[in-house]
């Protein structure tokens, strides 16, 4: 039980609460170096079971394989005063679509190339571009706001913004630990098929409302990948990160549910229906 | 139209996109289970041929190509009955806690959130039980052991909302790390899978609380409700629900603690 930690038998103020919480905060990053000890394993792990024959790839050994769904892409539709997103079978590669947008190709990893990435290494690989995709929609959206384009931001929005894409980067930060230590380059921009429709929506946020529903798709998304990733992984340690990240994105979305108002933990069980998959990536 | 017509336009809209997806949600775990169900029989016939001695030798083959992929180990059957015990406690406790005069005349949102999350922990110990059925385990209809000391200790003690909600936290986190933990210590996918889609959903019910627990304390207890008014939660609301980076595991149940004996 973990009672102890979160004390609450008085009322307190809220500063004494924000300096509670940060302390939990900082008791929780001891677990980072634990982490990327474990993304250090899974590095070694991983380059020991590589394929030398990307063509012989197993689906075996693909680790985060989706759910064989759809793969998830957001537009932004009027639904009266509202927002909200719709999901459409995305088949188009960038090339096929045309070119990249400004933001895809301005965050893409200039030293990544085609075929960079093979087995389990694709599905780090995906991680870690997923996770970039989250700190750069909340790091946009937070943008926005010091702008002015989002109205009034009230405060607990603005310090989750800030809590969500801080973990959000420590996540990548394992991935891309893991795939350094593999001998490959970080994944330092969004190379995702979906990051244009992402961009493109963040572009037309103009409200708190619509920056949260479209920050809880890509929790959503984020939380069933690692769901898939579980299922089809052959590796513990990237299990183990896998499914010690899932629960944290989730929890983003449960914070997400409650300020927009909507119902607060929707599903008994999480689907992949959303998960993005291998073929998401585009290095 | 009036505004009224739109809202209750919208809120159809939302509980049937949210009830599909629950659905969703409930159909995938049903074929995980039903996948584990046909693996588990197959090496239960497996499992009998090598008991009449028919077939020796291709049975050996059979059981160590069936190794890993469905066969349910015994700590694969210890730790589904032992989160099922956990999910058995969650439910009780939830459920006695709704009868608590301050739940059941308190705040509304907080009083459908133990009703709904009771139902959840109701699926979960379901999920938890078939999946032991099918492995050829007992299921487990107790409550976890070491965690129902506890409760029981606790519930004299349960005098106002914020007792409760404490007392739920605790165990909405023991279930989240159990089976976090869980996901890497069991021996198919089908059963990571079933651990995987109820972790995060235990997490979810502790972040929500988390944020109570923290306007109870704050004497904000009219902002908990749905909607909320975002512009009025303090600045800590958007980061007390959300305390770890990575979820953690050290007080993550050892697979044998809730096992029927």
């Amino acid at each position: 039980m973990t009672a102890d930690r979160h004390p609450w038998e008085m009322p307190i103020s809220e500063s004494e609460l924000t300096s509670a919480t940060r302390d939990l905060d900082e008791a929780h990053r001891e677990t980072l170096p634990l982490m990327f000890a474990r993304a250090h394993d899974l590095s070694e792990e991983l380059t020991e079971t590589a394929p030398r024959d990307p063509a012989t790839t197993s689906a075996r050994r693909v680790f985060l394989m989706g759910a064989g769904g759809a793969v998830v892409t957001f537009a932004l539709a009027a639904c009266g005063s509202r927002a909200r997103f719709v999901s459409a079978t995305d088949t188009e590669s960038p090339s096929e679509s045309g070119s990249p947008s400004e933001s895809e190709s301005a965050t893409a990893s200039p030293s990544a190339s085609a075929g960079a990435y093979t087995g389990e290494l694709k599905g780090v690989a995906l991680s870690a571009a997923l996770e970039n995709q989250a700190v750069n929609a909340y790091q946009s959206a937070l943008s926005a706001a010091n702008a002015g384009k989002l109205g009034t931001v009230p405060p607990a929005v603005s310090t989750f913004m800030k809590t969500a894409m801080g973990q959000h980067a420590d996540h990548a930060k394992a991935w891309n630990s893991a795939l350094q230590n593999a001998g490959k380059q970080p994944i330092t921009g969004i190379p995702l098929t979906s990051q244009q429709s992402v961009a493109a929506a963040l572009g037309k946020v103009t409200s708190v409302d619509e920056a949260a529903r479209l920050a809880l798709k890509l929790e959503d998304q984020a939380t069933q990948t690692y769901l898939a990733a579980v299922s089809t992984a052959t590796d513990k340690r990237g299990i183990d990160m896998a499914a010690s990240i899932a629960p944290v994105e989730a929890m983003h979305a449960a914070i997400l549910n409650f300020i927009l108002g909507e119902n607060l933990v929707p599903n008994a069980f999480i689907s992949t229906d959303m998960a993005a998959k291998p073929s998401d990536l585009t290095v | 139209m009036s505004r009224d017509d739109v809202d209750v336009r919208l809120l159809k809209e939302l509980t049937e996109q949210s009830q599909d997806l629950n659905s969703d949600a409930v159909r995938i775990t049903r074929e995980a289970l039903e996948r584990f169900t046909e693996e588990a029989a197959a090496t239960q016939r497996r499992s009998r041929w090598s008991r009449t001695g028919v077939v020796g030798v291709l049975t050996g083959a059979g059981t160590l190509f069936g190794a890993g992929r469905a066969a349910a180990s015994s700590d694969d059957v210890m730790a589904l009955q032992t989160a099922a015990s956990i999910e058995n406690l969650a439910v009780s406790t939830y459920q006695t806690a709704a009868g608590l005069p301050f739940i059941q005349q308190g705040n509304k949102t907080v009083a459908e959130f133990i009703a709904k999350t009771t139902e959840q922990h109701r699926e979960h110990a379901k999920a938890f039980n078939s999946a032991v059925t099918q492995a050829g385990g007992k299921p487990q209809n107790a409550a976890d052991p070491k965690y129902d000391a506890v409760v029981k200790k606790a519930m004299p003690g349960l005098k106002t909302p914020a007792d409760v909600v404490k007392l739920a936290i605790s165990l909405e986190d023991v279930a989240a790390e159990t089976y976090t933990k869980n996901v890497g210590q069991v021996s198919n996918a089908q059963l990571r899978r079933l651990f995987g889609s109820v972790a995060p959903v235990e997490a979810q019910h502790r972040a929500v609380l988390l944020t109570v627990q923290s306007l109870l304390a704050d004497g904000k207890a009219d902002l908990i409700a749905s909607p909320t008014q975002p512009d009025k939660l303090p600045a800590t609301v958007g980061s007390v629900g959300i305390p770890d980076t990575f979820y953690p595991t050290k007080n993550a149940s050892p697979v044998n603690e809730g096992a029927v004996k």
